[in-house]
């Protein structure tokens, strides 16, 4: 924790969501980014899940990111749009072995930025997750394109995951939440958000605080 | 057939349960496992009858000690090896000091007495399993006979009776689960075996066509239009369905049946295809029924007015059931309705899982079998008043929680769930609200969503915008509603 000085310590919420395509692993890559763990054995999302990940950012910044985790069938649409509605970053998570689930990414990515927008009227940060990279069959180069892909998405930028072998997802959070907090310079939580969820020291205490950082 | 499901998910049930009955095993096996290897192996209860005399302890010879009447009752024996501490020192050694010895016998003491105490609880709570597992399994017994000789034989007559239902809600034995819910929900349908058989293959042809899912990472263009229908969907999901169980999975004895069930239906509803939640759904019926029959009931429970809904993704018709859920939540628990408004959890978080599912992934699958009981009686009034005794039995910690916490402890609830306090805090939940019953509120608010829709439609656009005929129905639309008041 930030030692004694508990009471400059300025604490974030954020709220995160983790959107793709059906069976793409974004279960598997929140319970790796959270608990540390992976199975083989996830039960199908059905309408949304919830994590919570506190980070000792700095010495002087503590953030919790509430992550949710959406359910990835096309046809749920209509009523978890509604899921989206405050979110200040977002996950964007495909496959690298099934070709559809990045067809879909754009299709993913234009329905979160209809939907959701920072109050400047941007679009909020989002990063790609290439999933499921320790199964890549062939190992052609292909960063050039997704790189350029990115670009012309808006997305932040793109990494190559796997919950599994625990590639890549603390990166990848890390480097959504220094995007977040970049949009959020001087606005820290007790602020904006003065009405909603009070922290108290002793809930942060039970939470799992491992850290990126 | 029947049988062998219900054992599958008996058996797994069970080995959770037998451990305790296995380990009565008297004796404290703290050096157990390496007998030594000289001399005859001392009976612990001789060692601790030595020791007993030897420090002048309350003993066997002491009938007095509550602690031995005790044990006596429970027919159970705490025994500990005594050998390696009071043993006295080989005599190649010094002797040990008088106070050392002294000190040591203490400490040993209080460890044995500590052992004891731990032992004779675990026996108590042991016991205590056990008879409740032996009464469990009676009642299962007699259950069973009075369903398969008086009721079921005479189902017309007797399903409604009082006696009937008081025993249908205290759960149906497993034995019956499967006819008993084929009876409840019926065939409005009229499904026979055929159908099922014609549905199954035409899937079959379906998937024989269909190139199998390519695994590099190429362009598939053929796969995007009609991602949702594809049976890749059933296939990424079947696996994902009560992996716990492993029986579901790829190699597993149900995989094909269920792969079957899921593909027969979208053929034989493809307007409503695969939707997630459905292979929970199924996979429930074939632990219960045959194939065909757990088709049967899988088809027309998902032909349930309320069922259509969520399956159909009807958007509007959802969330007029979540507005009448809110209305008995405000009604039985307006403390815990107030503090969910004031963190903005709303029910699309976590009544979407438990009714797409219909509990079957959110609750213990034996609870959610007992759920699904009263289900295929009540319809999905139970449902949504199950929902109501979850949010009533866990009120007072929910209510201490802020909104995530709130959100993931409903979204996982506990593993361990009291199935008769459930069951207790369900019946407590009344449904009737401002004198009407769930139907009835739900009935009026649909009612009154539709009406409104359709007063906004007639009035604010212009008249000459909407068809004739359109301005005709919206009109009727508006006296029906009017008049169902």
């Amino acid at each position: 924790m930030a030692g004694g000085s508990v009471f400059e310590c300025k604490e974030y919420l954020f709220k995160v969501l983790v959107i793709g395509e059906l069976g793409v692993g974004k279960t598997s890559i929140i319970k790796r980014y959270v608990h540390q763990l992976f199975s083989q054995h996830y039960r199908a999302t059905i309408g949304v899940d919830f994590a919570l990940k506190v980070i000792n950012w700095d010495s002087k910044t503590l953030v919790r990111l509430q992550l949710w985790d959406i359910a990835g069938q096309e046809r749920f649409g209509n009523m978890t749009r509604v899921y989206y509605k405050e979110a200040v970053g977002a996950f964007v998570v495909f496959d690298v072995t099934r070709g559809s689930t990045f067809e879909a990414v754009s299709k993913w990515k234009h329905d979160l930025d209809s939907k959701v927008k920072l109050a400047n009227g941007n679009p909020i940060p989002s990063v790609l997750l290439a999933n499921k990279c320790d199964q890549k069959k062939e190992s052609s180069n292909n960063t050039a394109l997704m790189d350029n892909f990115c670009k012309e998405t808006g997305f932040l930028g793109w990494f190559e995951t796997s919950a599994k072998d625990n590639i890549n997802v603390d990166e990848a959070a890390r480097f959504l939440v220094e995007n977040i907090l970049a949009n959020d310079k001087g606005l820290p939580y007790e602020e904006s958000n003065g009405d909603r969820i009070k922290l108290d020291q002793e809930t942060v205490a039970a939470e799992s605080k491992s850290g990126c950082c | 057939m029947l049988a062998s499901p219900n054992a599958a998910v008996s058996c797994v049930l069970r080995v959770k349960d037998s451990r305790p009955v296995e380990q009565r095993d008297p004796g404290w096996k703290l050096f157990g496992k390496v007998p030594p290897r000289e001399g005859p192996i001392k009976d612990p209860k001789r060692i601790q009858k030595e020791y007993e005399t030897k420090s002048g302890r309350a003993g066997p010879g002491n009938p007095t000690s509550p602690r031995h009447s005790v044990r006596k009752n429970l027919d159970f024996e705490p025994l500990s090896t005594t050998a390696l501490i009071l043993e006295d020192r080989p005599a190649n050694l010094p002797a040990k000091p008088a106070e050392e010895a002294q000190k040591h016998r203490q400490q040993y003491e209080e460890m044995v007495a500590q052992a004891k105490k731990r032992e004779l609880k675990e026996a108590q709570k042991r016991k205590k399993q056990l008879e409740d597992r032996c009464k469990l399994e009676e009642s299962i017994g007699t259950a069973a006979q009075i369903w398969n000789q008086e009721i079921l034989p005479n189902w017309s007559t007797t399903c409604t009776s009082r006696r009937v239902r008081d025993l249908w809600w205290q759960g149906i034995p497993p034995s019956v689960r499967g006819k008993v819910w084929s009876l409840a929900v019926g065939n409005e349908l009229n499904i026979t075996h055929e159908l099922y058989s014609i549905c199954l293959a035409r899937a079959k042809e379906k998937w024989s066509t269909t190139p199998a899912p390519s695994l590099e990472t190429e362009a598939e263009d053929a796969g995007s239009s009609n991602r949702e229908s594809s049976l890749e969907l059933i296939k990424l999901d079947i696996s994902r369905t009560f992996p716990q169980l492993c029986i579901f999975q790829q190699g597993g004895p149900y995989h094909d049946v269920l792969h079957s069930i899921l593909g027969a239906y979208t053929c034989y509803r493809p307007d409503v295809g695969y939707v997630q939640g459905m292979s929970f759904i199924a996979a429930v019926l074939i632990l219960n029924l045959d194939t065909a029959d757990a088709f049967i009931a899988f088809a027309n429970l998902l032909n349930k007015p309320c069922q259509m809904a969520f399956f159909r993704v009807d958007h509007s018709l959802m969330l007029t059931y979540f507005a009448a859920f809110e209305v008995f939540f405000e009604e039985n628990l307006p403390k815990l309705f107030a503090h969910f408004q004031k963190n903005n959890l709303t029910p699309d978080i976590y009544l979407i899982d438990w009714i797409f599912t219909l509990y079957s992934k959110s609750l213990p699958l034996d609870l959610a079998c007992r759920v699904w009981d009263v289900f295929c009686r009540d319809n999905e009034e139970f449902l949504f008043r199950t929902g109501l005794g979850l949010l009533r039995l866990y009120q007072d910690v929910l209510t201490t929680m802020d909104f995530i916490h709130m959100a993931q402890f409903l979204t996982r609830l506990p593993e361990l769930i009291p199935a008769e306090q459930l069951f207790q805090h369900i019946a407590a939940i009344h449904m009737t609200s401002r004198n009407r019953k769930w139907a009835q509120e739900y009935e009026a608010l649909f009612i009154s969503h539709h009406l409104a829709s359709a007063q906004r439609m007639y009035h604010t656009l212009p008249h000459t915008e909407i068809p004739v005929t359109t301005q005709t129905q919206l009109r009727f639309e508006i006296l029906c509603c009017q008049h169902s008041f």
